[in-house]
């Protein structure tokens, strides 16, 4: 009796654990192919990104033994004035590389878009699109160094152009003075960022409904009205997806720095990443290259998780 | 059948597992045994093709070559950056050149040497007669003590060149000015100040390279002495940058800038971009290395040039060349210190004087055309008077970056105070580290 009780609990729980069993044995498959990304992450990211940290606690040469320093990386940091300097500079970085291409992006996409396209063909905006993106396809130490001859104070061909047009009195060292520096590479930037988000956009307005703009235009909206108050809020999640990517892309500029300025002069256009570079590898101060790269990679983790947050706020609003 | 298949293909496996670690162990076999890899010397440089080194250095490969028959050399070109990050990598592997080139200097085979990455060659010295080759002031950046620290302990690499700061010039343009080739102080900014009125800027420079630090040094030697050069390089006393050489250096080079000596708009510039201007005549002078020498020659064709040394410096920029150092793992140093004792020979050193360099040789028999005769000369004039004083960037690792920095603030109209205490927060703070 006893034993045909417990017999008959047994197969009851097997009928009740065999449909879960079988979920699991379901689900297992799909879990092997995340296996190369997992791999892959590991060894691309995570692994490195943790030996970073480690060295960034360390104080280190690159060769030879590593002495633990504990925090002291991070407290020189906080008294680093030129670290807080290239601080500030990836924040107007990123009204050069994120926000004013995203506004002029917009301006541009929605003229090729309604203008352009609509009065000389679609055939002259691709073309017209193309131009703009082009900066993008180009190699950033290519361009980099052709900006710097096109900005060389002696003979660059900015200042010869004014010279010849008469207004030599505009000529200027303007990556040689601390007070132009940073605003020529951010103009430098504008040019190079602005095709990214006129593809972006440009792609988003094709797929926003043209009835709701063609109803506001019979209600009387203006060309401005229609863009901002319907054409926007259609292409927000493009906008968000825009802004995300080149404010991550600003706050890790490294080659136009690298070809056009050298961070400097002095430390006018002195950026964390290329400060992490100088430490890392000419100062051979590895632990506080690595700090800083620790300290930008937070912050970058921080940014994005911010966007994210708010993208998804809004989708869901 | 289908498991006599699977046993046949476990077998040719496991063979060519059991070759590939036979040929791992004989390829991986340290200490220069009788293998195969004993046949081969490995030889590794960063020096661009076309120019001196690269031509002497072939030159010496194909003289080991006619006296080790039967060894292959294994050459590979590197960047210095490449070098430079990765060093420790690849010296820690087993995977390491017999020989290379390195930079010389404290931040560079210093710091090899005192992590125990290279070979002391001390012994080789004595044995090949090195010693004997090498000035004593070019011996300066082939030694370093337990502390990586230059100019005394062991040797740990072996240069067959050397450099210097000069002053180029253009003969055209002096010729049209009526200006003599300055002998004095006085007289270098006399013909500055014929150029400057004449309406052209009469110094090359580059802010944003080694360029204006270099003026900056040149200008402060004037000043020092032999023992302020040791404490600044070799940490063998106290160094304040508020002294007379170090303030009088800030000020007259910002003097130079007003004058318009030297452009206020090459803050920006690099060192390729001053070279344009001098060989486009934009400038008629140019204070820079005499690895210019050899690019002058090549590309210079529609004036005639020239160099002299900075007037009236006693003390000039100017060293021993890179080093050829032997990794500690390297297979095969008995051969690497052959292929170090080919680069010494008369033929390459004839061959990178003839190609615009610098030998460590003093004869110049041999040499043609007078230019190279004259940057030699004026080398030895500097050599055997003690007169090298290194570079201003060697102190710290981190002294180019600030030197370029302070250099450009200071073109910018920074105040010489604040420049001079920069340097010397920074050069205190590497010099207690290396006390720790």
């Amino acid at each position: 009796m006893t034993g045909s009780v417990a017999a008959e609990r047994v197969a009851a729980a097997r009928r009740v654990a065999s449909p879960a069993r079988r979920r699991r044995r379901g689900g297992a498959p799909y879990l092997v192919y995340l296996v190369p990304s997992i791999a892959l992450f590991a060894a691309v990211i995570a692994l490195p990104f943790g030996m970073n940290t480690y060295t960034s606690f360390t104080s280190w040469t690159g060769t030879g033994p590593m002495r633990w320093a504990g925090l002291a990386n991070y407290r020189q940091l906080v008294h680093d004035s030129e670290f807080w300097a290239s601080i500030w500079h990836s924040v107007l970085l990123v009204a050069a590389m994120a926000i004013v291409p995203a506004i002029l992006g917009l301006l541009v996409a929605a003229a090729l878009f309604d203008v352009i396209a609509k009065r000389f063909g679609q055939r002259i905006a691709s073309v017209l699109r193309a131009c703009i993106y082009l900066p993008q396809v180009l190699p950033i130490i290519v361009a980099a160094i052709v900006w710097g001859w096109i900005l060389d104070a002696q003979n660059g061909a900015l200042n010869g152009l004014l010279r010849d047009a008469g207004l030599g009195f505009l000529a200027h060292d303007l990556l040689g003075d601390p007070k132009t520096a940073l605003l020529t590479v951010m103009a430098v930037l504008v040019w190079f960022q602005l095709g990214y988000p006129v593809v972006i956009f440009m792609a988003a307005l094709q797929r926003a409904d043209p009835q709701l703009a063609e109803a506001a235009e019979i209600d009387g909206a203006s060309w401005w009205q229609r863009l901002w108050r319907i054409t926007v809020p259609q292409i927000r999640p493009e906008i968000y997806v825009v802004l995300l990517t080149c404010t991550v892309a600003s706050l890790r500029v490294f080659g136009w720095i690298f070809a056009l300025t050298n961070g400097g002069p002095g430390t006018a256009t002195q950026v964390p990443s290329y400060y992490s570079f100088q430490s890392f590898f000419t100062n051979l101060e590895v632990g506080y290259g690595s700090a800083i790269a620790t300290v930008m990679t937070v912050i970058i983790i921080c940014v994005s998780a911010v966007f994210l947050w708010a993208q998804r706020r809004n989708e869901a609003s | 059948m289908h498991r006599k298949k699977a046993r046949i293909a476990f077998i040719a496996a496991a063979t060519a597992a059991v070759a590939a670690l036979a040929a791992c162990s004989s390829g991986g076999n340290g200490g220069g045994g009788t293998t195969s890899s004993s046949k081969v010397l490995k030889v590794w440089w960063y020096e661009g093709p076309g120019s001196a080194y690269q031509i002497a250095w072939d030159q010496a490969i194909s003289d080991f070559k006619k006296t080790h028959p039967g060894v292959t050399v294994q050459f590979s070109l590197k960047t210095f950056n490449q070098m430079q990050q990765s060093a420790s990598l690849i010296l820690n592997s087993s995977n390491v050149p017999d020989v290379m080139e390195y930079n010389k200097g404290d931040a560079t085979t210093g710091l090899l040497s005192k992590q125990g990455l290279l070979t002391d060659l001390t012994p080789e010295v004595a044995k090949y007669g090195w010693d004997k080759l090498l000035s004593p002031s070019l011996q300066v950046t082939a030694k370093y003590d337990s502390r990586g620290v230059m100019g005394s302990g062991n040797w740990y690499g072996v240069s067959d060149y050397a450099e210097y700061l000069t002053v180029y010039y253009n003969k055209a343009m002096f010729a049209k000015y009526n200006i003599p080739v300055p002998t004095t102080f006085a007289q270098f900014t006399a013909a500055m100040d014929k150029f400057v009125k004449a309406g052209i800027t009469p110094l090359a420079n580059a802010g944003n390279d080694y360029a204006a630090q270099q003026y900056l040094y040149e200008l402060e030697l004037s000043k020092a002495t032999p023992t302020d050069i040791s404490n600044y390089e070799r940490y063998t006393g106290p160094v304040d940058f508020h002294n007379a050489a170090w303030t009088y250096a800030t000020s007259t080079f910002q003097s130079w800038i007003q004058k318009g000596y030297i452009a206020k708009n090459s803050v920006g510039l690099t060192a390729t971009q001053m070279g344009n201007d001098f060989e486009t005549q934009k400038n008629p002078m140019m204070v820079s290395g005499s690895w210019w020498f050899g690019t002058f020659e090549s590309e210079i064709k529609n004036f005639q040039w020239g160099t002299f040394l900075w007037p009236g410096n006693a003390l000039n920029a100017g060293s021993g060349g890179n080093l050829f150092v032997v990794p500690k793992n390297a297979a095969n140093k008995a051969l690497a210190y052959d292929f170090i004792n080919d680069t010494l020979r008369p033929d390459v050193e004839s061959a990178l004087a003839n190609h615009g360099a610098v030998p460590v040789s003093t004869s110049t028999s041999g040499v043609t055309g007078a230019q190279n005769i004259q940057l030699i000369q004026n080398f030895q004039t500097l050599a055997s008077s003690n007169g090298l004083a290194y570079y201003p960037d060697w102190p710290t690792p981190s002294f180019y970056n600030t030197l370029l920095a302070q250099t450009q603030d200071l073109m910018n109209g920074a105040s010489a105070g604040s420049v001079l205490g920069t340097l010397q927060t920074t050069y205190d703070q590497y010099t207690s580290s290396l006390r720790s």
